[in-house]
């Protein structure tokens, strides 16, 4: 079994990091840059978290940020007509729901690798999302009944703080809490075993892609709101801060697998590593250069404590008879 | 208890003019096999006899192209492994069961996982606690102590790994046990205690059906022997006084050292 370092190794690390940062970056412990750190995180962690469900389920989701432009697309163009934002918010889950729903019938009844499926729907995604806007963005002053989702604050605490908050309790909960997030977890560990003990392990994989779906979705409805604004490619940036928090995460608590409290701390890790550089005066590329880094380290280091390869499970282009 | 079933007593699985083809192949041929309840069914035979495909078609792996199947007297069909588990008739696979990095418990109660009331009613959550414990006493039951069943399952050693496969079996609480193989892989120390594991099944009053190419694991564990060959039973005996090498030389003739 993993002992302690391997557990929490890297969570002692980005603590010593936040500290370092908290006492060397000028402005760092400032309460208006910890909050922003924290809204910030928000976006870039539930959009992790929903890649999390997928890798959860062994399949890559490489779709999120392009499905989370549509979404922001979507949602931004009906609030700018005046539809309510109720609805506006619906039609963009909705849409971000639906292509869960063809990347998991993609992956397990066309049985087409989700790596291939979703860099397909990511495409196709971002067609859309193009055709929708012309290119340009739509602007303009949205009800604060929208923005308030993500700039306002309730009991003295950011809404977007909250909206994290909710949906890594909700995450944390299916995955430890119910039967169906241990049959998530299964199918994504053996799924032959899984399957062999009975699991509807292709339902599971579906329903873990449509959540990663969900969660680009969530984010992008919060995302939209904070800017008042939604652009064909807004979402882009996170991409890459997604997928390296998740690895990141996946070298804290439990060594070498997927998990909710490593993502969502790993996230918060790279928004300060990243706020924190650019307080120190680095130049805007070094945080690039860093991310790569940790991403590759990551998975070194997972495989090194595990002693398993990393990804064994979700990257064999598998063939049942 | 009698230790080999008898034409006096009912059968608790009973195949008849079961046979199985892939494409042109014929894997099993015509078989009649009737499994009684306290036996050590053991089924023998070259390679590509077609023994894994007969069991296959025991343990709902596979469909058979004829025949039919009768488990309590009354004629069954096996959908899945998973529908064979709910009639009890459970397989131990060599190494596809087991998810090596989820605890013991979890590997135990994989699909069958147990809940506990969340204060209302209809809110049920995950109660490891009692998966815990409960897969502890399954082991235990087969002679197996392991303190904390919260570990991975990677940690174990071969022969611990099939008790934790047989606690799934437990768990289904299934009548018959099918194992293809279950020594296989395994060195001198845990083989002995895959036949201990096999023996505390027996004296649970379970059925095990297995395949193996061990004789000498054969006569020790074995109270019927069936011989396979070219897809057709061509022995169907007790085991009792046969040696290592009466099983090898029947499976090499095809013939009953008896006649
Ligand atoms: N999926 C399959 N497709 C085609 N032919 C198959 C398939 N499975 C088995 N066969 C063929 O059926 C015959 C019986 O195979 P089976 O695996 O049942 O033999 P076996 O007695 O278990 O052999 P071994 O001792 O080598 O495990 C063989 O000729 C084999 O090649
Ligand atoms: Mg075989």
């Amino acid at each position: 079994m993993p002992g302690l370092i391997e557990r929490y190794g890297t969570v002692a690390a980005g603590l010593a990091l936040i500290a370092a940062f908290a006492a060397f970056a000028p402005n760092f412990a400032a309460l208006g840059n910890i909050i922003n750190v924290l809204k910030d995180t928000s976006f870039l962690a539930i959009m992790a978290l929903g890649f999390t469900l997928a890798l959860t389920v062994a399949e890559l989701d490489l779709s999120i940020a392009e499905v989370a432009s549509l979404a922001a697309v979507v949602v931004g163009w009906l609030v700018q007509s005046k539809v309510s934002p109720a609805l506006a918010i619906g039609a963009a889950l909705a849409t971000a729901a639906a292509i869960g729903v063809v990347n998991g019938f993609c992956v397990t009844v066309l049985r087409v690798p989700s790596l291939i499926v979703t860099l397909g729907t990511a495409a196709v995604a971002r067609g859309l999302a193009f055709m929708a806007t012309q290119g340009v963005a739509f602007v303009g002053r949205w009800p604060t009944g929208f923005t308030g989702l993500a700039r306002g604050a309730t009991l003295g605490i950011p809404n977007l703080v909250l909206w994290l908050a909710g949906v890594t309790a909700a995450s944390w909960a299916l995955i430890t809490w119910t039967r169906t997030g241990a049959h998530m977890t299964a199918t994504g560990e053996a799924e032959e075993a899984a399957r062999l003990a009975g699991i509807a392990t292709a339902r599971m994989k579906r329903l873990g892609l449509l959540l990663s779906s969900l969660g680009a979705g969530i984010t992008a409805v919060l995302l939209a709101a904070n800017l008042s604004s939604a652009a064909p490619n807004m979402a882009g940036d996170y991409f890459l801060y997604a997928i390296a928090a998740v690895l990141l995460g996946m070298t804290m608590f439990a060594p070498g697998r997927p998990n909710v409290a490593g993502t969502v701390f790993a996230a918060l890790v790279l928004k300060v590593l990243g706020n924190g550089l650019v307080l120190l005066g680095a130049a805007y590329y070094v945080q690039d250069i860093v991310l790569g880094a940790i991403m590759i380290g990551s998975v070194a280091v997972s495989t090194v404590v595990t002693n398993t390869p990393a990804f064994a499970n979700t990257l064999a282009f598998r063939a049942r008879a | 208890m009698a230790e080999t079933g008898g034409p006096d007593r009912a059968p608790l699985l009973s195949l008849r003019g079961i046979g199985k083809n892939y494409g042109a192949v014929v894997a099993v041929r015509d078989v009649d096999l009737d499994v009684y309840p306290g036996e050590v069914l053991a089924i023998c035979g070259d390679n590509g006899a077609g023994k894994s495909s007969l069991i296959k078609i025991m343990s709902g792996a596979q469909a058979p192209s004829a025949g039919t199947i009768r488990l309590r007297g009354a004629e069954t069909r096996f959908r899945s492994p998973h529908d064979a588990l709910l009639q009890g008739v459970a397989t131990i696979y060599q190494d596809l069961a087991l998810a090596p990095r989820l605890s013991i418990a979890a590997n135990v109660f994989m699909g069958a996982e147990l809940t506990r009331p969340l204060g209302l009613k209809f809110l049920r959550v995950l109660d490891r606690a009692r998966m815990a414990d409960e897969a502890r006493a399954y082991l235990r039951r087969l002679s197996v102590e392991i303190a904390d069943t919260r570990r991975p399952v990677a940690g174990l050693s071969g022969g611990q790994r099939q008790a934790v496969a047989i606690s799934r079996a437990l768990r289904w609480d299934a009548g018959i046990v099918i194992m293809d193989e279950p020594t296989a892989a395994l060195g001198v120390k845990e083989t002995a205690q895959v036949l201990d594991l096999i023996r505390r099944l027996k004296s649970e009053g379970r059925v095990v059906i297995l395949i193996s190419h061990n004789m000498a694991d054969v006569a020790a564990l074995a109270t019927r022997v069936v011989v396979m060959r070219a897809g057709a039973k061509v022995i169907d005996r007790p085991a009792e006084g046969l040696t290592p090498d009466d099983l090898g030389h029947m499976i090499i003739t095809g013939r009953d050292v008896a006649q």
